[in-house]
């Protein structure tokens, strides 16, 4: 009689569904927006992505999100509006020294940074001043228009995060200097990463406490150290998925919307590949969206070492380290952020943009589509498309991925490391033998730039010999003995 | 099994197509649907073709599963089709998944906030300001409503509640509309006649009502209301939307009743009486033009079955909460109050006469404190309760909604000392667990499904792929191989694709 039993396995696995965090991190770098423009504006991208938000909270009452804004100077949150912080004010161009400094000492960096720019509060002369951004500032979406914020046309979860997502994006934009964008024309992905990676673990501890109440969860977590904590259970074995333990722990993940191909990431190398670890332990995904830069340095997986320097390295020259990195800078960023989805078992998706599959362009469904930009076909038929790949890949929570779904990986993942000494992005370099970092070069004196040890190079540059037999045998006796 | 929020759902899905495509012209009928009733996989299906402007076909759905969750994927499509989400078209000739358009659309609108349907409620502006009324109020004001629904059908049973609930303070009497559609589902029953007053008798269902959780009770009681919307000559579908509308508003804001219009200020009306909205009256006693949804609404479409959402065990702590005001302070930060030992003995930190009167169903009850009573369960307690139509199973969840946290902590930590992340250590002790079953076991030894018998196939392969199919999407009940019989619950699913099969071997 209960032999075949499947209408109970199925009653169950109809309600199993933990909630879920997702946090946006929006590259929000200003010079990257200004060239897709054409095919895919700011406001309509930003559009698009509230309707994802809104599609993610859709599917759970208890569903989470926040977003941050990875910004061309600093990372800054955009929702939840950090509390002692109404708009996130700072005249970069006062602050923003060197990116480099900030984001190398990640998430307490960046904290400090906004906490200190609360102090100078309203003292920003720069308002007028923005006239680089004059052409984005502008969100001319239905949900911001002042008639329907008490209609009751929109639900109302929906509408809060929606309007503080907006008010603080106006606040950077409005607050960034052309002199800061001119400055600095990377994107500070591992500030943000760590930004949400510090966000998950607060509210994963949360979410622990309220499912035992008290504090049991903290002291339990507490022993696996400041960043292991929220994982819990499934911190345990580092690199499975975490599938199995949906119902105990609060389900993360990151999505990483990146514009910025030509971006040198590889000086913010060893902060990215830390939080990358990071979440690989915490078993977190980060999911990567690529947009591609329109066409005028080509689509962006590009040969890895081209000699020449790309375009958009005029605003490159104030930066200290530009000497190297430009060289190979623009597939850097696909580099980092491919490995970054393929360690975390996220997902890569490289867009294209004004699609070619002709799938998604005969459109039969554009009144409703949130897309404002009211211009040319190719910007509706692009700020579809790109909706369409975040609800179709990116929508699902982690369980339900790692359970049902086959996900649009990609297979062949660059895993070439940038290294410690000049951020070159290298497919063969030296590893020190102590503290296995990695050198392009030689370092000088042999002696490592990281932990110091004075390495024996032997004979280096040697042509590779067969060993002969005999020293085998020889290490087979003397283990026998 | 007497599952009444199986029933009240699957209640729903016998509505006609036309009804659906009616209720789903309201985004927040549409939004509650998706929210409350689909599958993860279902989720992500309807999300996928949200703003697909063609159809998707029916091959290229499939690949988007892993081979190994075929059973999930052909439930939820089934699940999709059955509330008329789905439908399927045919997209350059071959068979392809479409969205409904009134669900697309409103689910869109729902996300977008398009159209001008005011879906969502109007927030009442000019609300006076000695009116404003609180979260912890309107809480107050859900648990005393619905303490008071199960506090009458619960002291009308044959434990007698103590008079603790009939002091000020506590519980209210439920209405005579309350009254009329507990009798009318069955949960009570009445005797006696109106002159003389009546007294209720709690049914077997009603016992299993009571011990279901707040969220499932709920809409047991809206799914009876909206069956018995007809008898108040208001139509079902104008009800039901109603209902999914309250559930989309927002805790602790007041909302304008302008915009409502005859149907829904009747519903609205009796709402109140349920505890779900909440409505101050002017002092001439007529209601004033705004309301407040409370957490009883809010939490309407929340999914409550996945163990504990933060809301929910908010209002169940705070209805847990005794009314009368000794426990007032020791009840704060408590969310369950029951500690059961493997031993069978259970102590409950509560006061309630409510929850004292609930335990007392299946729990000899030994001795009481003031915070605390204590008792064993023993066979004879737990068989008596299932004679009177209680589950073992609703035994274990009500013990297990509503245990201390002491205890969940205690299964956690055995959970992380597990090696296998796939076990679950259950919140009750194990050995209770089972012998709650086989104390049921002893009683019941039959159960009935109703469904469907098919039989008398011609060939094995004609049975078998039926069968397997039927397995798949989770209607299978039953089967015999050498009989060639096997035994659905449901049989449209089975029926068309064996249609379809039929279909394609002569074509």
């Amino acid at each position: 009689m209960n032999a075949v039993d499947g209408s109970d396995h199925f009653g169950r696995a109809s309600h199993d569904q933990a909630p879920s965090l997702l946090t946006i991190i929006l590259d929000t770098n200003p010079a990257a927006w200004s060239l897709l423009s054409s095919t895919l504006p700011f406001s309509s991208a930003i559009a698009n992505i509230l309707v994802f938000i809104n599609a993610h909270l859709a599917g759970n009452y208890t569903n989470k999100v926040a977003v941050i804004a990875s910004h061309c100077d600093r990372a800054t949150w955009l929702y939840p509006t950090p509390t002692e912080q109404k708009p996130p004010p700072p005249r970069s161009s006062s602050s923003s020294a060197d990116p480099n400094n900030r984001t190398a000492d990640g998430a307490s960096g960046v904290r400090h940074d906004l906490s200190e720019s609360t102090k100078r509060l309203k003292l920003n002369p720069h308002d007028a001043n923005n006239d680089h951004d004059s052409s984005k500032t502008p969100l001319n979406l239905d949900s911001s228009s002042p008639s329907s914020l008490e209609t009751g046309n929109k639900y109302r979860p929906f509408r809060l995060v929606e309007e503080e997502v907006l008010q603080n994006l106006t606040a950077l934009l409005s607050s960034t200097t052309p002199d800061a964008v001119s400055r600095s024309p990377t994107t500070m992905i591992a500030g943000a990463l760590t930004l949400a990676l510090s966000y998950i673990n607060r509210e994963s501890i949360a979410y622990a406490e309220s499912l035992i109440g008290m504090t049991a969860a903290v002291a339990e977590t507490s022993t696996t150290g400041a960043t292991g904590g929220g994982g819990g259970g499934v911190s345990s074995s580092t690199t499975t998925t975490g599938d199995a333990s949906t119902n105990s722990s609060l389900q993360s993940r990151i999505l990483l919307v990146s514009v910025s191909p030509s971006t040198d990431l590889a000086h913010q190398y060893i902060p990215i590949m830390n939080a990358i670890f990071a979440c690989q332990r915490l078993a977190i995904p980060i999911d990567i969206m690529q947009l591609p830069l329109p066409t005028q340095q080509g689509q962006q997986p590009q040969p890895p070492k081209q000699p020449t320097n790309n375009n958009t390295s005029t605003t490159n020259t104030t930066t200290s380290n530009s000497q190297s990195t430009s060289s190979s800078s623009s597939s850097n960023s696909t580099v980092f952020l491919q490995q970054a989805a393929d360690a975390t078992h996220g997902i890569f998706i490289a867009v294209q943009l004004p699609s070619p599959s002709p799938s998604l362009s005969g459109s039969t469904s554009t009144s409703d589509t949130p897309s404002t930009s009211p211009s040319s076909t190719t910007t509706t038929k692009a700020s579809q498309a790109f909706l369409s790949y975040l609800l179709a890949s990116l929508l699902p929570s982690p369980s339900t991925r790692a359970a049902h779904l086959i996900l649009p990986t990609r297979i062949d993942v660059d895993f070439r490391a940038a290294c410690f000494c000049h951020r070159n992005v290298v497919s063969i370099g030296f590893v020190c033998s102590i503290c296995l970092s990695i050198f392009c070069s030689v370092p000088d004196n042999g002696d490592c730039l990281t932990c110091g040890t004075h390495l024996s190079l032997g004979r280096y540059g040697a042509r590779p010999v067969v060993v002969a037999k005999k020293s085998k045998k020889k290490q087979h006796s003397a283990a026998a003995k | 099994m007497a599952d009444t929020t199986l029933q009240s759902w699957e209640y729903l899905e016998t509505l006609p197509g036309t009804q659906f495509y009616r209720l789903y012209r309201s985004p927040a009928s549409a939004l509650a649907i998706f929210r409350k009733r689909l599958t993860s996989l279902a989720k992500t299906f309807v999300m996928m073709l949200l703003y697909m402007p063609a159809p998707l076909p029916v091959k290229q759905l499939e690949l988007f599963v892993k081979d190994a969750s075929r059973g999930e994927r052909e439930y939820a499509i089934d699940l999709l089709h059955r509330y008329h989400i789905f439908k399927d078209v045919s997209y350059n000739g071959a068979k392809a998944h479409a969205l409904t358009p009134d669900f697309a659309r409103s689910l869109r609108r729902a996300l977008t906030g398009a159209g001008d349907s005011r879906s969502f409620g109007q927030v009442a502006t000019h609300v006076p300001h000695g009116q404003k009324v609180t979260i912890a109020q309107l809480d107050e004001y859900a648990r005393q409503r619905w303490e008071g629904i199960l506090g009458y059908m619960v002291g009308s049973s044959a434990v007698p509640l103590e008079s603790t609930t009939t002091e000020h303070q506590a519980a209210m009497q439920p209405s005579p509309g309350v009254i009329e559609l507990l009798k009318a589902g069955h949960l009570i029953e009445l005797s006696g006649t109106h002159s003389r007053g009546q007294t209720a008798k709690i049914t077997k269902e009603g016992f299993a009502f009571v011990l279901q959780d707040i969220n499932t009770q709920i809409w047991a009681l809206l799914f009876l209301y909206v069956d018995n919307a007809e008898v108040f000559e208001m139509d079902k579908v104008d009800v039901l939307s109603f209902l999914f509308f309250v559930s989309s508003l927002e805790l602790g804001l007041a909302y304008s009743t302008a915009p409502l219009d005859e149907t829904q200020q009747r519903c609205l009306s009796d709402l109140v009486s349920f505890g779900i909205v909440y409505q101050p009256l002017r002092d001439d006693g007529t209601p004033v033009d705004f309301f407040y949804p409370t957490r009883l609404a809010t939490t309407l479409t929340s999914d409550s079955s996945t163990t504990l959402s933060a809301t929910n065990t908010t209002i169940g702590s705070s209805l847990s909460k005794s009314s009368s005001s000794s426990s007032q302070s020791s009840s704060g930060t408590a969310k369950g109050f029951i500690i059961v030992e493997t031993n069978y003995r259970l102590y409950a930190y509560t006061s309630s006469p409510l929850q004292i009167a609930l335990l007392s169903l299946f729990v000899n009850l030994r001795s009481r404190h003031p915070n605390l009573v204590t008792g064993k369960m023993s066979k004879s307690s737990v068989q008596r309760a299932i004679q009177a139509g209680i589950t073992a199973d609703q035994i274990i969840s009500y013990l297990t909604s509503h245990a201390h946290p002491q205890m969940r902590r205690h299964a956690q930590a055995e959970q992380a000392r597990n090696s296998d992340p796939n076990l679950v250590v259950p919140i009750l002790p194990a050995t209770i667990l089972d012998q709650i079953h086989l104390w049921q076991l002893e009683r019941d030894r039959m159960t009935t499904t109703p469904g469907f018998l098919l039989k008398d196939f011609p060939n094995h392969a004609d049975y078998e792929a039926p069968c397997r199919y039927a397995d798949e999407i989770g209607v299978l009940v039953w089967k015999n191989d050498k009989k060639r019989m096997f035994f659905v619950n449901r049989i449209e699913g089975v029926r068309s694709f064996m249609a379809e099969r039929r279909a394609n071997a002569q074509g």
